[in-house]
């Protein structure tokens, strides 16, 4: 075991010195490969992105330095305002539904008679993409013959049959159900691993002094999840806060553009409308948010593994 | 073990378990009940109520008529860009982990940051100088481009994955290899890339799975029917036959999302090993 914690430095940067060309130039040949896939199809269009949020372009005619013109637009831009709020909307939803679901399906399905199996139905919508969750959902939210109507119809309740993807702000609540029954899988599963990662002891002994049921998953077992249950919040902004196929599928951001996300904002400026400098703009804003979280997000990730 | 949650109790336990049942029943009954719809004929979609069970067997000629509306060359475009994209992308990863791990490539954390930086940034933050490129370069609209595209964006994570790998290897099967006079080439291909084989796999797996469920990428840097994924094509095909032929493009969305799903199924145990390996990115 030492031998190989040992690997480090010694006997091999005495090697280094007496290396031939021919051994200085090999590793490189097994990284620039991949690097320069990286640079060129990542790096080059992300920094062009950031120079281009600073101008006045449309894709054709050169771009004319602008400064920070396009983010001083931005947030006069009713478009751009309510696409903000939209987007705060989908990122609570998207931690407050699909988290709680996700912890509370974990709970119900650890040590239950064919919990295995109940996991596994939960999670395969996690496995189709969201374009076809879309697509499926919008056939349930359909205001004629969608099964949703049907089902309020029949037992009565016509009074509730609405326009789910038509009338504002229900289409963002219809969605965001979509985006829940597809994503509460994936916290489900990362909330059973941290179940499965606590220790016995203190559930044993908190069972032997009587405290059983909720008591016991809210004085035990929700304290020593936390560290789970902060992983799984922060990831599930990130992903709320970048929402764009299922939008995509289901409204395309309409009626109008009243049910645009950033994401959605973000492409129909830059390929419908060409104004591509301010699409950039809205990107860089998706970028600086989105980053911040998963800095918060990869720190808590860094803590736990450390803590294991 | 786990955490146990329910009491011992059997009335407790029966509980437990029938509201377990019942949650499980509720997420699946929206597709169940759609599942209905992709078997009738279109005017029996739209003339009787969904809820009603079909009065006859359609679910094949759906299918059929949805193939022939473009779905065809979605589905075979996707499985060539699963497959393609995804090998490219983890050997080029795989080599460049090797680079940075066993061959010990000088700056080697600069190597590394530099490719994982490829993961950090939202998507939104490559699409528009992406697709001016892509038309610059006659990328846009072709096979290659966006094979060339899922590669580099498979990248970082691969890479990522790899490197963990590699470093935890063992030094002396390298210093033995090296003393059998093997080259760097010949070690990572017999030895490493061998003892690899189960993340290797598993990328593998969860690349596929991304490309098949790429929609942005897809809209962005594809237009033809020849070239574009498969979710481009059911988005297209919702858009326009979704008011008149319901059922085909039901089915066709639900045979588009079977290959990841039987995927999933099939090798259930490596995805939930690799779910914790990314912590649900990607």
């Amino acid at each position: 075991m030492t031998a190989t914690l040992d690997h480090g430095a010694a006997p091999l940067v005495r090697r280094a010195a007496s290396r031939p060309l021919k051994q200085l130039v090999v590793p490189y040949l097994y990284v620039l490969p991949a690097a320069l896939f990286v640079a060129a199809f990542l790096l080059y269009p992300m920094v062009l992105t950031a120079w281009r949020s600073l101008t006045h372009f449309d894709g054709i005619s050169d771009p004319t330095f602008a400064g920070l013109d396009n983010f001083r637009d931005l947030f006069a831009d009713p478009h751009f305002l309510l696409s903000l709020r939209n987007t705060v909307i989908w990122t609570v939803a998207a931690v407050v539904f699909p988290v709680t679901l996700g912890l509370v399906f974990a709970l119900a399905f650890s040590r239950v008679r064919w919990g295995g199996f109940f996991k596994t139905v939960i999670y395969l919508p996690a496995t189709i993409s969201a374009a076809a969750a879309g697509i499926l959902f919008s056939f349930v939210f359909n205001y004629d013959n969608g099964i949703l109507n049907m089902i309020l119809r029949g037992i009565g309740l016509s009074g509730l049959a609405s326009r789910w993807l038509f009338d504002v702000p229900t289409n963002t609540f219809a969605m965001i159900a979509t985006y829940t029954w597809q994503q509460t899988g994936l916290n489900m599963m990362l909330f059973l691993v941290g179940l499965q990662g606590l220790p016995p002891e203190p559930i044993e002994a908190a069972k032997i002094e009587g405290c059983t049921g909720w008591n016991l998953v809210r004085r035990i077992i929700l304290p020593m999840l936390m560290p789970y249950v902060v992983i799984t919040t922060l990831l599930a902004i990130v992903n709320g806060f970048k929402v764009f196929d299922l939008i995509w599928v289901m409204t395309q951001g309409g009626p109008g553009r009243a049910s645009e996300t950033l994401a959605v904002t973000m492409y129909r400026e830059g390929f419908i409308l060409f104004k591509q400098g301010y699409s950039a703009a809205i990107a860089v804003v998706i970028s600086i948010v989105a980053l911040a979280f998963s800095y918060f997000y990869l720190r808590s990730v860094l803590e736990q593994e450390a803590r294991q | 073990m786990s955490a146990e949650i329910g009491e011992a109790t059997g009335v407790a336990r029966e509980a437990k378990f029938t509201s377990a049942l019942i949650l499980t029943v509720f997420w699946v009954l929206p597709i169940a009940l759609l599942v209905m719809s992709a078997f009738k004929t279109p005017i029996e979609f739209s003339s009787t109520s969904t809820l009603a069970l079909p009065q006859s067997f359609h679910l094949f000629d759906n299918i059929a008529r949805a193939w022939a509306k473009g779905m065809a060359s979605g589905f075979v475009n996707s499985a060539i860009y699963g497959v393609v994209a995804s090998v490219i992308s983890v050997i080029l990863a795989a080599m460049a982990a090797y680079g940075i791990v066993r061959l010990r490539i000088p700056q080697g954390m600069f190597w590394f940051l530099l490719i994982y930086s490829g993961t950090i940034f939202p998507f939104q933050m490559y699409l528009i100088p992406l697709f001016n490129l892509y038309l610059d370069t006659g990328l846009y609209d072709t096979r290659i481009g966006i094979i060339a595209f899922y590669v580099a964006i498979t990248i970082p994570f691969c890479m990522f994955v790899m490197r963990g790998f590699f470093l935890t290897v063992s030094w002396q099967i390298q210093e033995a290899a090296a003393l059998d006079g093997a080259n760097s080439w010949a070690t990572f291909w017999r030895i490493m890339m061998p003892m690899a084989r189960a993340p290797l796999i598993l990328l593998v797996l969860i690349q596929f799975t991304w490309i098949w469920n790429d929609l942005l990428f897809g809209l962005v840097l594809t237009k033809s029917e020849s070239v574009r994924p498969i979710m481009v094509a059911l988005a297209g095909m919702q858009g326009v036959y979704g008011a008149s032929d319901g059922p085909s493009v039901i089915a066709a969305t639900l045979v588009g999302s079977a290959p990841t799903l039987i995927l999933f199924l099939a090798l259930q145990r490596y995805f939930v090993r690799g779910l914790t390996l990314g912590m649900g990115e990607r």
